[in-house]
């Protein structure tokens, strides 16, 4: 667990990736690696780049300078629904999910680009949240909070991605839900699905994860073991501590 | 009263599949498309071309001027919108405003101004107690209800139709997804333009076909789209269906000309009172 060195080859590689908005760069020369199988979790304070990181490597976000490559394929500079095809799928932290389609409608949306294996992810889909069998026909923006994060994994899921990335997996879900989120998470990785990502519940996320990145200003200031982020007082101090 | 009903529904007709079209436009491409009134009159005049001057039957100029009015529709946003598609939805409604100048001058300029109709045998009017109608206009309302039948079929059943919906739903979780959302938007135009073509075809019949005939449908269709919620394809029919009982009403108790009138005082009173339509969902802020 404790091992911060990369067995396997990576899935993604982020290599002096800079991103941003209008003038300025929010990310500014990030390099990171998730291996496969692996979990890692970004974290930082508010503000660091975290969600602007993520949104570049899904594509939604340009980046304007770097590369980044899935599986050896470089795939910085295509469009986010040429990405989806790389074998990455990236779960937003708000709107992600069609509010007026229906659960299933929604999970066939998810298998897009993977139209013959629709009966199989669904059935894995369901394997995971069965109580989105029983609501498979309600239009996903009538669903409680927790059952809409369900739907948004479950679409993510469709594709039979090597990598999942998560923003903020946890957010506006009871405590109670948010367990129940990790745990489904790390069924999910044991499948063998590798998972980038971003956590405000910065512990949990860590402890569950093999190896940790720090971001702040748009750097990364620190990456190790999870456990020994976990152990290190200054991180703990800066931005594991106060809860934000 | 009866007659009343059945002029009802028959405006309703005319309105409805440009008001779908209108209303997926703006769904998926996120700005009002002043021209739908436009493309109705080009689809008329691509109908005529077909059925007066080549001689054709009119159900196969019918088709042959949809798939026309449908290419023509794509190419004005090719030519035009696809440019600009990064501008605020209110510069692209003020461009498509001059786009639907421009559609109807070409047309003037090919056609003249001249007032015409389709080439179809004349056919007594059928009376009934109550109740006087032509088979055109029988036509016409069973024709609108065939179309909204295949839209609403199209959109429920089909992937491409689903397509639709999501990308009209949220745009960037499409794209996320993998979802062909250039694909989604240019069958987005093929299939307004195929419906205004329809329209075109439903306008003719029942006026006279002239370079202006779409101007006079464009707030009508507007109206409809904005009291079904916009957005939402089904609403707009009964949108457009309000819109021809509330013109029938009007003509009935005022001096017809007011008709024209009606369109505009939907629109403000919605506006006013209900912005997200009769039918529509008021919009969740986060």
């Amino acid at each position: 667990m404790s091992a911060p060195a990369l067995d396997a080859a990576p899935v993604l590689t982020v290599a002096e990736v800079y991103a941003g908005y209008g003038r300025g760069d929010i990310v500014k020369g990030v390099d990171l690696v998730v291996g496969a199988g692996e979990i890692v979790t970004v974290i930082g304070p508010n503000g660091a780049g975290k969600s602007t990181l993520i949104k570049t490597i899904a594509g939604v976000v340009r980046p304007r300078a770097g590369t980044i490559s899935i599986g050896g394929r470089v795939v910085s500079g295509l469009r986010a629904s040429q990405i989806a095809r790389s074998g990455m799928a990236y779960v937003p932290q708000e709107a992600n999910v069609f509010r007026t389609l229906t659960v299933l409608e929604n999970l066939e949306m998810g298998a897009w680009v993977l139209p013959e294996r629709v009966r199989e992810r669904l059935d894995l889909v369901f394997a995971h949240f069965p109580v989105l069998r029983q609501r498979r026909g309600v239009a996903a923006g009538n669903l409680s909070g927790g059952q809409r994060q369900m739907v948004a994994l479950g679409m993510a899921l469709m594709v039979d991605p090597k990598v999942l990335l998560l923003d903020e997996p946890s957010a506006g879900l009871s405590p109670k839900l948010v367990g129940e989120m990790f745990e489904i998470i790390a069924n999910v990785n044991r499948a063998g699905v590798a998972v980038l990502m971003i956590e405000q519940n910065a512990v949990r996320a860590l402890e569950m994860s093999s190896r940790g990145y720090v971001l702040a200003a748009g750097q990364v200031r620190l990456s190790d073991a999870a456990d020994r982020l976990l152990a290190n007082a200054e991180v703990g101090e800066l931005y594991l501590g106060a809860r934000d | 009263m009866l007659q009343i009903l059945f002029n009802s529904l028959l405006n309703g007709a005319i309105i409805a599949p440009p008001a779908i079209a209108f209303t997926l436009m703006f769904a998926i491409l996120r700005f009002p498309n002043f021209a739908i009134g436009a493309y109705i009159t080009v689809g008329a005049f691509a109908i005529l071309y077909f059925n007066d001057m080549l001689g054709w039957p009119l159900v196969a100029a019918t088709l042959a001027g949809m798939a026309v009015t449908a290419a023509i529709v794509w190419l004005t946003d090719a030519i035009v919108f696809r440019p600009m598609r990064h501008l605020p939805s209110v510069t692209m409604l003020v461009v498509s405003i001059a786009l639907s100048l421009i559609l109807e001058n070409i047309v003037r300029l090919l056609f003249g101004g001249d007032v015409r109709g389709f080439d179809i045998p004349l056919m007594r009017p059928v009376k009934l107690p109550g109740l006087r109608f032509t088979w055109e206009q029988l036509n016409i309302v069973g024709i609108a209800a065939l179309a909204t039948l295949a839209m609403h079929g199209l959109l429920k059943y089909t992937k491409l139709g689903k397509a639709m919906r999501a990308t009209a739903d949220n745009f960037t979780l499409a794209e996320v997804r993998g979802i062909g959302t250039a694909r989604v938007i240019t069958a987005t135009w093929l299939i307004g333009g195929a419906l205004a073509g329809l329209s075109g075809l439903m306008a003719g019949l029942d006026l006279v076909i002239e370079p202006l005939l779409g101007w006079y449908l464009t707030i009508p269709v507007f109206a409809a789209a904005i009291l079904g919620g916009i957005g939402s394809p089904m609403g707009a029919v009964l949108g457009a269906v309000c819109v021809g009982l509330a013109e029938e009403l009007t003509a009935e108790f005022l001096a017809p000309t007011y008709k024209v009138g009606v369109g505009f005082v939907i629109i403000a009173v919605l506006l006013l009172f209900r912005p997200q339509g009769l039918f529509g969902q008021p919009e969740i802020k986060k």
